[in-house]
């Protein structure tokens, strides 16, 4: 197993207040905790090589495990291993690993070409001239997105900006790459062309995982989805791509 | 494909000194992409900073002083304080708008990602241009002021140079605790504020203060340091209290750097 993950829970501590005046006035100096839990204790794991689907509603507890999969936050309890490392305690050994692409969170600089930006990661994975030009190369040929690299990003449109963001977040090879919400916003050819570069990532071996709202990504690319709700697994299968427009309706009913 | 050790083996100071260069040729990149702000904000701050410089003129040409000190002698002390924060500016203290901006947008989780420690990625993507007109400054009424009193001695000028590094390291450690205060107490911009005025004490000789506040500015929070105590050694003049503001600035960067560990502890259990 690649990634496996035992009895992961999380529960924030957030606090109360008031909706009238008064009681904005008393939040200032008493404020009453709440406890509001996240995850559940979820429990899967993860071969190498899968594209695993990642699904569920606002709030249902998706980028909370994305968050801790990836060594950004620390869980209430429960256990995580993916490659021997446990996240959040071996961060820095183990994000070198791993790629992040979210779709509403920029790795590119606003003003400036994406190819500086590539070469910021350059340094800070360290990666040789040579193999970073070949990688770059075979990138940008792959979603075609040629001297685009070149111009300011601000000039780029979404679609573009987001190829680019892939390019960012496999640089370095990462053998698991994590996408929250790719697609988000794109037109039908840019998803599309970001579709089948994740699937040809996919072939040559990188694990995805990815967590969105859009059932189309989860038709063309999840071998295998989990449906999350109210901080609880609901759904955890390979499913037949075949008969997807039932799987459909299964998924609206799973989370409602 | 290389494997995590050698990427993370990438931190020795070579790599991490060109992973820094990197990040500065990023930054200044991004700010020359609109080359009339780029000169403009760096004027603007130079004009900025020489405001005090040009109260001390008119203090001196109005036939008052501040007791014990030439005119010369105060500039030194705020060319000092000026290059002090011209280096520390640009160079590191970027972190504290970097981290307030991220936390705020979502994306310092984009740092927590990278495999080299999240202090010092802030300081990579936070390099901060505009304030490269405090460094001009800086140097301008260093040289200048200094040109004009007694030349130091090598004994002295060994000394400025370690209280002159002290001095960095005690503006590295405001940065770590308004950059950790940034993490959890988002947009309170007030301390920030107090910050700033505060740390002005430095810039004037302490015997104008009362004895309350030049042992405040001396041993507690070691504001003296970031220009008085530095420029009265190399005026070859040591102020009382050199050694023990040393010591209180050491300390004070230990307790800075834990504690923009300790924040950053809240971030990683709270989630932003």
């Amino acid at each position: 197993m690649l990634i496996e993950v035992e009895n992961l829970a999380k529960t924030y501590k957030s606090y109360q207040r008031g909706n009238t005046f008064g009681e904005a006035v008393k939040s200032l100096f008493v404020r009453k905790p709440l406890y509001i839990p996240a995850l559940k204790e979820i429990s899967f794991s993860i071969d190498q090589g899968e594209l695993l689907g990642f699904l569920g509603p606002n709030g249902a507890g998706k980028s909370t495990t994305l968050k801790i999969l990836t060594g950004v936050l620390h869980p209430s309890s429960g256990s995580v291993r993916i490659m021997g490392y446990t996240p959040w305690r071996d961060r820095r050994k183990y994000v070198a690993n791993i790629g992040a692409v979210f779709g509403q969170k920029s790795q590119l600089l606003w003003d400036i070409p994406p190819v500086d930006a590539f070469y910021l990661n350059k340094a800070i994975y360290a990666i040789p001239e040579r193999e970073f030009k070949k990688t770059m190369d075979q990138m940008v040929e792959l979603l075609g997105v040629g001297e685009l690299i070149r111009k300011p990003t601000r000039q780029l449109s979404l679609g573009e900006r987001m190829k680019c963001e892939f390019i960012m977040a496999m640089l370095h090879q990462p053998k698991i790459v994590f996408l929250d919400e790719p697609t988000i916003g794109l037109d039908v050819i840019a998803k599309d062309k970001i579709r089948e570069f994740i699937l040809e990532m996919n072939k040559n071996g990188v694990t995805f995982i990815l967590t969105t709202h859009d059932l189309g990504d989860i038709e063309h690319l999840a071998k295998r989805v989990i449906v999350v709700n109210h901080g609880e697994i609901v759904f955890n299968r390979v499913y037949n791509q075949g008969r997807f427009k039932r799987k459909i309706k299964f998924f609206k009913y799973l989370l409602h | 494909m290389r494997s995590a050790d050698q990427i993370y083996g990438g931190g020795d100071l070579t790599s991490n000194l060109h992973l820094y260069l990197q990040g500065v040729k990023t930054a200044l990149a991004s700010r020359m992409a609109y080359r009339g702000d780029f000169f403009m904000s760096m004027i603007i701050m130079l004009l900025e900073e020489m405001g005090a410089p040009l109260i001390t003129i008119l203090v001196y040409g109005s036939g008052a002083s501040f007791p014990g000190w030439t005119m010369y002698e105060v500039l030194l002390i705020q060319g000092i304080f000026l290059l002090a924060r011209g280096i520390a500016f640009p160079c590191f203290f970027g972190i504290v708008w970097n981290t307030i901006e991220r936390v705020q947008d979502g994306t310092f989780d984009l740092l927590l990602i990278k495999p080299k420690p999240v202090l010092f990625m802030a300081v990579v993507t936070g390099f901060d241009s505009e304030d490269l007109g405090k460094f001009l400054g800086g140097i301008a009424l260093f040289t200048f002021s200094l040109s004009q009193v007694p030349a130091p001695g090598i004994f002295e000028g060994l000394q400025f140079i370690a209280l002159f590094l002290i001095s960095l390291a005690v503006l590295f450690g405001f940065a770590l605790i308004l950059a950790g205060l940034g993490i959890v107490w988002i947009g309170n911009f007030r301390v920030y504020e107090i910050f700033f005025s505060f740390i002005n004490f430095g810039m004037y000789p302490t015997v104008i203060f009362s004895k309350a506040l030049q042992t405040l500015i001396t041993l507690i929070i070691p504001i003296a340091i970031l220009g008085f105590i530095p420029a009265a050694t190399l005026l070859g003049r040591p102020a009382a209290g050199t050694l023990s503001s040393v010591i209180s600035s050491i300390a004070f960067l230990f307790l800075s750097i834990w504690f923009w560990q300790w924040m950053l502890k809240k971030y990683t259990s709270a989630g932003g």
